[in-house]
């Protein structure tokens, strides 16, 4: 058996217990109300019979007038059926009694005498009686000890068919309401029955699936709207995977067919040496451009997953950006582009990636500037924030190129050829870099050229 | 000098093997970790190369097992994981140099130069040469057939570097981190250029011609180019 508990279960057995519960209360508390009616009931009797003998008893003068009293008695007895009487004198003596006297002894002690009814059963008959002391006329006469009982086993009748009626009553409403309950708990919980048909039917290909807000009850609209976003994330992450994908398909497979064909335009006949090493000299060049790709590739793919930035320091914005003019200085001055950098800034980073990331921005600079431009950085710092701004010179971004020059394997010019470009990463790169240090990048044209600008504190 | 190399796929082993061969070096081959050890433990080598996963112990086991059996050789791992913590894990546990799959093979070649020379580090010469090429470190000149030669900062280290080794082709890589400290692959011709400019420099009008670039792979500086 699992140990997980349904909520259905659970809540029907609470619903079927707490309704047995208060049943089985109310009918405890009814039956105890008609037993004590009946006691109230027998009580009258009781009392009003033995007043009467106290009656009869006060007139007793004489020993003598004892004799008439069994007459007397019977005659006002007459009519009562299952009623029984004993009179008896101090001595224990019986000076009257009904014929059917089923007095247990104890009732009959005068000690048991008082005002306190007793129930008890003989010969199988419930009784209810009660003995009472009562004095006579005769001052000299002892009291006598006068017991009264009826016969209750018709009231008992009542009580057991009530009681029986009472628990069968009890025990229907119980299992209804526990049956009620069940269905009431399924009928609230059908919605995470259809949310859970809903998941079910979500997969790679059909993650665009929402939870409908509306057919759920408002308990639930909370979970509802997360699980839509949760949705809404995975989508996205995964329409950037199968971009990916098909974009890393793409990007391989010119370069992996170049190498095949070359290759194999090779084998096809004998060649001198010289033409051997030149199939291989470019088979190796393709090789490492592949290999930079996937490394950068990879790179991406842990920037995706949350990149961690290993070492935390202060860096020289304008240090790094010096010693990386100085690394494309032979690049700058063979096109003739004029490198310049105003201001300086310090932000808190691992030195590497930053210039990993600085260093993309600037070889995509020069390149896109033309023969005899210039390349501008500007350092600024405001409130805490630390601006970095490269321009170059040439022709601007299209608008619509602007805000997916990010995105990896995105080239502005498709006609472009990939050899003189990298493969197209470089701008991701930097990109995941600065957000793994919490800065942002953006892109815009200016005046004759194009400035990407990035924030960092 | 004699090397071992410990790496299971069969067809890496076999050219890392002939390439070090073909290098000038003794190599000894083993295909897993285990046998990689015991090779280690008994033979004496110079240089262990080590692949990180590896059949029956693991690389950075069988590293432990060498340092605990007083083997003290440089080691360079091999990877085709590119995880920092792989990183700090191997030079934890004593590892000097760390290549990540795919590599070229001539940086891995001079990477072990790299480890081999450190250590046995030889006088500083003040003066190198190479046929009738001269520089002088301790005035910073440099001269080709008596001719003065001016040259900048980074070309003059530059040629430091390819002076130092010699008949060594030095790939892209190694270059753009020994002189401008850019320790990743940049897919700009940088250096390209910067090799072209010192080259015109120090070749145009001189016979033999100096710096060759080996296609696919590097530069190298012979004074008997082929």
């Amino acid at each position: 058996m699992s140990r997980r508990t349904s909520i259905t279960a659970r809540l029907t057995l609470l619903f079927a217990a707490g309704s047995t519960a208060v049943l089985l209360a109310l009918g405890l508390l009814i039956g105890n109300a008609v037993e004590q009616h009946f006691i109230e009931q027998d009580m009258e009797v009781l009392t009003g019979k033995t007043d009467l003998a106290a009656h009869l008893l006060e007139q007793l003068r004489s020993p003598a007038d004892l004799s008439a009293l069994p007459r007397q008695l019977n005659d006002s007895l007459v009519g009562h059926h299952g009623l029984a009487v004993v009179v008896q004198d101090a001595d224990g003596n019986r000076v009257f009694a009904t014929p059917h006297a089923p007095f247990p002894d104890t009732l009959l002690k005068p000690a048991g005498a008082g005002s306190k009814p007793q129930s008890w059963k003989q010969a199988g008959q419930p009784w209810r009686g009660i003995a009472t002391l009562l004095p006579t006329a005769n001052r000299d006469l002892p009291p006598m000890l006068v017991a009264v009982a009826v016969d209750i086993s018709h009231h008992q009748h009542f009580m057991d068919s009530f009681r029986r009626t009472l628990w069968l009553f009890v025990a229907i409403a119980a299992v209804l309401l526990g049956f009620l309950g069940w269905v009431a708990v399924r009928r609230g919980l059908a919605p995470l029955q259809a949310m859970r048909r809903g998941a079910a039917g979500v997969t790679a290909n059909r993650l665009d699936y929402r939870l409908s807000l509306d057919a759920v009850p408002v308990e639930l609209a909370e979970l509802a709207e997360t699980l839509n976003e949760m949705l809404a994330r995975l989508e996205g992450s995964f329409q950037r995977l199968k971009d990916f994908s098909s974009d890393l398909a793409h990007e391989l497979r010119t370069p992996i067919s170049n190498l095949m064909t070359q290759t194999q335009v090779a084998l096809t006949r004998v060649r001198s040496a010289d033409e051997y090493r030149e199939v291989l000299a470019s088979n190796a060049e393709e090789y490492e451009r592949l290999a930079r790709m996937i490394g950068d590739m990879l790179f991406l793919a842990q920037a995706d997953n949350g990149l961690v930035v290993p070492k935390r320091e202060p860096v020289d914005l304008a240090a790094q950006v010096r010693e990386l003019f100085d690394f494309f200085d032979a690049l700058a001055e063979e096109k003739g582009l004029h490198l310049s950098l105003t201001g300086s800034g310090q932000v808190s980073g691992d030195k590497l990636m930053l210039r990993r990331a600085l260093a993309n921005l600037i070889s995509n600079a020069i390149r896109h500037s033309p023969r005899g431009g210039s390349i501008q950085v500007r350092i600024d710092r405001s409130g805490g924030e630390t601006t970095l701004a490269i321009e170059n010179s040439g022709e601007p971004i299209p608008p619509q190129h602007l805000p997916r020059i990010f995105d990896r394997f995105y080239r502005a010019d498709p006609a472009r050829h990939r050899n003189d470009e990298g493969a197209g990463l470089g701008l991701a790169i930097t990109r995941s870099i600065i957000r793994a240090h919490g800065g942002e990048i953006g892109v815009r044209s200016v005046a004759g050229g194009v400035c990407f600008e990035l924030r960092m504190t | 000098m004699k090397l071992l190399i410990v790496e299971d796929e069969p067809k890496t082993g076999d050219y890392l093997r002939q390439g070090l061969v073909e290098a000038g070096f003794v190599v000894d081959l083993a295909r897993d970790g285990l046998d990689g050890l015991h090779l280690g433990e008994t033979g004496d080598y110079d240089l262990a190369i080590l692949d990180v996963m590896l059949p029956r112990l693991d690389g950075w086991q069988l590293l432990a097992g060498l340092r605990r059996a007083g083997r003290e050789m440089p080691v360079l791992f091999l990877t085709a994981r590119d995880q920092v913590e792989d990183r700090v894990k191997g030079l934890e546990l004593g590892a000097d140099d760390y290549l990540v799959k795919p590599f070229a093979f001539a940086e891995l070649l001079a990477r072990v130069r790299t480890l081999l020379r450190r250590g046995s580090r030889n006088q500083e010469p003040q003066l190198m040469r190479a046929a009738d090429l001269e520089l002088d470190l301790l005035r910073r000149r440099a001269s080709r057939g008596g001719r003065h030669i001016d040259l900048t900062a980074k070309e003059f280290a530059l040629l430091e570097l390819l002076l130092r080794r010699q008949g060594e082709v030095l790939p892209r890589s190694l270059i753009a981190s020994q002189i401008w400290d850019m320790n990743f692959d940049s897919d700009t011709n940088v250096i390209e250029v910067a090799v072209r400019r010192l080259r015109a420099k120090i070749d145009d009008g001189f016979e033999p011609k100096l710096i060759r670039t080996v296609r696919g792979m590097g530069y190298v500086l012979e004074a008997d180019a082929a």
